[in-house]
């Protein structure tokens, strides 16, 4: 996230003598109350601000709210003073309300949420309504199969094989070398008819049929939902 | 207006999914573009604002004919298309002078919408202060100035403070570096006076410098980054009010539970309530000496009355109703 800073100069967060940073105030101790009893005898700068109207804060956003009043025409001198107090009495906030860790990492503050209330961008998003199975099963009391992997024991072959797919399991009785003939059927129609033609229709048939239930509650979703 | 597209692989689905309504958002994108006419300071405005709102930004490039306040379809249009909410127009014209009409939308509609005029006097940009400058991305403090924000009716103040706080706040964080408390923005208006025209809103961005105060908390001293702007406000359009309404709605469950039977009194110590269950004495643990005991005939006599007690228990229900 850090990696460019926004225009020419030099990036903030460098080590540098010069430039003196909050969070290693803090680790030199400056939120230590010990050091407020070593140093108390030196010059302090005020770290307090009175105004008649007490700030607002909404933390989550790093907000201060100043209700006191502006002068008209604020020379920039006025705005800063008035932005210097905001800033102290927010980092005061920040640093006595909210909890402060410290690792490796650095110094991090836990903030709480939000309290103004901003507009989302997009609606909260709905729950998918259930398929008509998923009531089904609901009503019925059915849970839901734990799927064990793809392969599956077949037993004739005493050896694992896929569920579905290239010589899957869902393909048996469809390339069988030998079929036995459907002798009331022969009798009937007149021909003997393909066994393994039948079978594999009915595979088809099968996924056609779920498919078309999946439209159905696709677009049962989109009329409810 | 834009037609349900059906992904058909799982890159464009990825995308799609990511735009779809979330419970948690992701940060506003702004997307800053240009009106028939735009002008050097309204450039030069802009591109400070889209620094402080990178990398949330998307920039037209090109000039679009669009008038906000007479048809805002086409920014609809743009703010689905780009999957932005936040829309910066900069439009130019001699009855607007500099003006950047700062749009919010809500499911891609119109929520509400606000012109600021530029100053062109006043206006300084983030290169005019030489210092160094925050690194992208980071999240401001901001601070809003004056009782015109903190209106408790709807005006332009308040929806310009919802606006630009919405605008700079950058990402949603639970936890803060204290490293990144580098800069803030300012936000200030004087006060609203009968027979004077109304106050322009001073927008700084200040740096935050701490020195050592001698005490707990550091002594905070700001030094100004830029970018200046002063703005007068211009027309406006509000929320609608079911549509605001649906626009601050929260998803259930992002509350924090309140925690039942705690609470703070005055003096801001922790009280609990505690309700305790009827103490069953017949339980209780007494001490255990022979005198105590129980004798066996006694045990056996009272499991008989037991067995008696059910009985009668039965007699007194009422009987089955006998089958034809």
């Amino acid at each position: 996230m850090a990696d460019t800073e926004m225009t020419d100069g030099v990036p903030l967060n460098g080590p540098s003598p010069t430039d003196s940073t909050l969070a290693s105030r803090i680790k030199d101790g400056a939120m230590d109350v010990s050091s407020t009893i070593d140093t108390a005898s030196g010059s302090r700068l005020p770290v307090t601000v009175e105004k008649p109207n007490p700030y607002e804060f909404d933390l989550g956003n790093l907000l201060a709210i100043d209700t006191n009043i502006v002068p008209r025409d604020p020379s920039e001198e006025q705005l800063s003073a008035i932005a210097r107090d905001a800033a102290q009495v927010l980092i005061n906030q920040l640093l006595t309300t909210c909890k402060v860790t410290s690792n490796a990492d650095g110094v991090t503050l836990k903030l709480p949420l939000p309290t103004t209330a901003l507009p989302r961008e997009k609606p909260i998003p709905t729950p998918k309504p259930p398929t008509k199975w998923e009531l089904f099963a609901a009503k019925k009391g059915i849970k839901d199969k734990k799927r064990e992997g793809k392969m599956v024991f077949d037993e004739e072959k005493q050896d694992w094989v896929p569920k579905w797919g290239y010589k899957g399991k869902n393909k048996e009785g469809e390339d069988d070398w030998l079929v036995e003939v459907d002798d009331k059927k022969e009798k009937e129609t007149g021909e003997a008819g393909d066994k393994r033609a039948e079978n594999r229709q009915a595979r088809k048939d099968r996924v056609k049929r779920n498919e078309r239930k999946q439209r159905a509650n696709d677009r049962n979703a989109r009329k409810n939902g | 207006m834009l037609r349900q597209v059906k992904p058909k692989n799982a890159r464009s689905k990825r995308e799609l999914e990511k735009r779809a309504p979330h419970e948690k958002e992701n940060p506003k994108v702004t997307l800053f573009l240009s009106g028939s006419k735009t002008s050097q300071i309204l450039k030069l405005a802009v591109n400070d604002l889209a620094k402080l709102k990178k990398p949330w930004i998307e920039k037209f490039t090109k000039k679009n004919d669009v008038h906000p306040f007479e048809d805002a379809a086409s920014l609809e249009f743009w703010s689905q298309k780009n999957d932005t909410s936040l829309l910066a127009l900069s439009l130019n014209s001699k009855k607007r002078p500099h003006c950047l009409t700062l749009i919010r939308t809500f499911d891609h509609k119109i929520l509400d919408m606000l012109e600021f005029y530029i100053n062109p006097e006043t206006l300084r940009q983030l290169q005019q202060f030489k210092n160094r400058k925050p690194a992208e991305g980071m999240k401001p403090m901001i601070t809003f100035h004056g009782s015109a924000f903190e209106n408790p009716n709807q005006t332009k103040y308040t929806l310009a403070k919802s606006l630009l706080l919405d605008f700079l706040r950058g990402e949603e964080a639970s936890e803060v570096d204290v490293l990144g408390l580098q800069y803030m923005i300012s936000v200030s208006v004087a006060e609203e006076e009968d027979g004077q025209p109304p106050p322009p809103i001073h927008l700084r961005g200040y740096l935050i410098k701490t020195k050592k105060s001698g005490q707990k908390l550091p002594r905070v001293e700001v030094e100004e980054m830029g970018p200046r702007i002063d703005f007068t406000l211009g027309r406006e359009r509000f929320a609608e009010e079911d549509m605001w309404k649906a626009a601050i709605k929260k998803p259930k469950g992002t509350e924090p539970r309140t925690k039942k039977n705690v609470d703070m009194d005055i003096m801001g110590d922790k009280v609990g309530k505690i309700h305790l269950p009827k103490q069953d004495f017949s339980e209780m643990q007494t001490r255990k000496m022979k005198g105590l005991k129980r004798s066996r005939n006694e045990e056996i006599e009272d499991a008989q009355t037991i067995v008696a007690e059910e009985d009668d228990g039965e007699e007194t229900t009422t009987p089955k109703r006998s089958r034809f």
